[in-house]
């Protein structure tokens, strides 16, 4: 139905999106997630030519719509869209906002309009506000007034941006639960969201965008469940990081110590997590010593908020040493605590580097 | 980390507070040599005060454990507690090092 290829799209020299190619099909609910200004919203508005691409093309039911020659009007009928602010005429009723379009667009009868009106706005639950206007009503109220306006163009795709964002969390289930019926009935669309849980339910696929190209993509069991890409899975898992090298084996043990309580202070870990992971650190620097005296090492300390898991990973480029087979009797100690800190801890080599995975106890383990 | 001794008794009490690490684990053991020099054999370390201690700070308990095994010394330690507590067990070091809840009953210990 709408085939995307190499989209790109420059503001002056920031380049927003650097080559997106995807295709929707007819009765697809394609979700776009992804950190805030990788491109979701831009590409959207690219899709009904709000914004102009920079190169690229998109292809509606085979009609290029980047042709000069194209109808935009018409496109837009076809491809409407839902915005994170509702854009309501708030100068005129509920159902005048509905009956617009199909009058002024569509050559509709004012009669029918109006009746084409009340039935959607039936549909999303606001016939008794048909007369009352846009801001006698709810956040809520309006965003759902929205998609009912957009559906009165009888569009073949809806596009909704961010449609959520400006709600109240009380109101985001009602307009949540229009859309989840609209997908219900095989409608088209492709919603740019942050409700992560409504994505995973509604979708039957999901792109996550990332610094402006389609990073992964793929059904919501594997996006939400199984991120191949290490970028999708801390956005998913909401993994937050700190990466630090060490050059020398005279590196200043406080001033980690202190980055690390500011990272613990930050993802709200509590004091014991955080007297474990500094007790982890310094012994698994202690192991990890051997790299220090030759090409470096660096630590890179992790923690998702939808898993609870902590985890440090230790990388060092050389030859094959696993600092977990030490027999060194000095290394005993740090390797016994280091063992009994973590749930798990693995060491491999891989191209040159050695990469040693610690997975801290959560409270529940130790 | 800070470090104060006193006597009490027939036995030298060593205060520590702060933490025990990498960084201060060298100075806890000078320290600990320069009292054991002292003649210095019955000892009682307070770590009630100490916040952190890592295997760099056991490593200081076992040099000042052979020190006192040379002179035929012993030691005792005092407010095990916490973190420091948990660091111990994992360790097994609460089954090589007596432990006690107060200053008064390390020292009688001691005998």
């Amino acid at each position: 139905m709408i085939r995307v290829e190499q989209l790109r799209k420059s503001f002056g020299t920031l380049e927003v999106l650097k080559g997106i190619t995807v295709e929707i099909r007819k009765g697809e609910v394609v979700s776009i997630i992804g950190p805030s200004g990788c491109g979701k919203s831009t590409f959207l508005r690219c899709l009904n030519l709000l914004e102009q691409p920079t190169a690229g093309s998109i292809h509606v039911d085979g009609v290029d719509i980047l042709d000069r020659r194209a109808e935009v009007a018409r496109l837009r009928q076809r491809m409407n869209m839902v915005f994170q602010s509702f854009n309501l005429f708030s100068h005129l009723s509920v159902v005048a906002n509905l009956t617009l379009g199909p009058i002024r667009l569509k050559g509709m009868e004012p009669k029918a309009a109006r009746e084409k009106a009340i039935e959607l706005l039936r549909l999303v639950g606001l016939a008794e506000k048909a007369d009352s206007y846009p801001d006698e009503l709810s956040g809520g109220q309006k965003q759902r007034v929205a998609i009912a306006r957009c559906l009165a163009m009888e569009p073949e795709v809806i596009l909704f941006d961010e449609p959520t964002s400006a709600l109240d969390p009380t109101m985001v289930r009602e307009v949540l639960s229009v859309i989840r019926r609209l997908a219900k009935e095989g409608m088209t669309m492709v919603i740019v969201t942050h409700e992560m849980d409504f994505a995973r339910d509604v979708s039957s696929r999901v792109l996550y965008f990332d610094q402006g190209v389609i990073h992964e993509e793929g059904t919501p069991d594997q996006i939400f469940d199984h991120p191949q890409r290490d970028r999708t899975r801390a956005f998913i898992h909401r993994i937050r990081s700190l990466t630090r090298r060490f050059a020398s084996p005279d590196f200043d043990l406080y001033a980690l110590n202190a980055e690390v309580e500011a990272f613990c202070e930050k993802q709200i870990l509590s004091r014991p997590v955080r007297d474990n992971l500094l007790l982890l650190i310094e012994e698994s620097l202690q192991l990890c010593r051997p790299f220090l005296a030759v090409g470096g090492l660096e630590m890179t300390l992790s923690h998702s908020e939808t898993t609870d898991r902590t985890e440090l990973v230790w990388t060092a480029p050389g030859v094959r040493l696993n600092p977990l087979d030490g027999e060194d009797l000095e290394d005993a100690l740090s390797l016994n605590l280091v063992r009994n800190l973590c749930a798990s801890a693995d060491h491999e080599w891989v191209d040159g580097v050695n990469r040693l995975k610690l997975v801290l106890k959560t409270g529940s383990e130790s | 980390m800070d470090i104060q001794t006193h006597t009490s008794g027939a036995a030298t009490v060593v205060v520590l507070s702060g933490k025990l690490d990498t960084v201060t684990a060298p100075a806890f053991e000078k320290r600990i040599r320069e009292v054991i020099g002292t003649g210095a054999v019955r000892l009682v370390l307070d770590l009630s005060a100490i916040e952190y201690i890592s295997s760099a700070g056991l490593r200081g308990l076992l040099v000042m454990s052979k020190l006192l095994k040379e002179k035929q010394g012993k030691a005792c330690l005092v407010g095990v507690k916490g973190n420091v507590r948990s660091v111990f067990e994992m360790s097994g070091f609460l089954t090589f090092f007596r432990a006690e809840e107060t200053v008064e009953a390390a020292v009688a210990a001691l005998g």
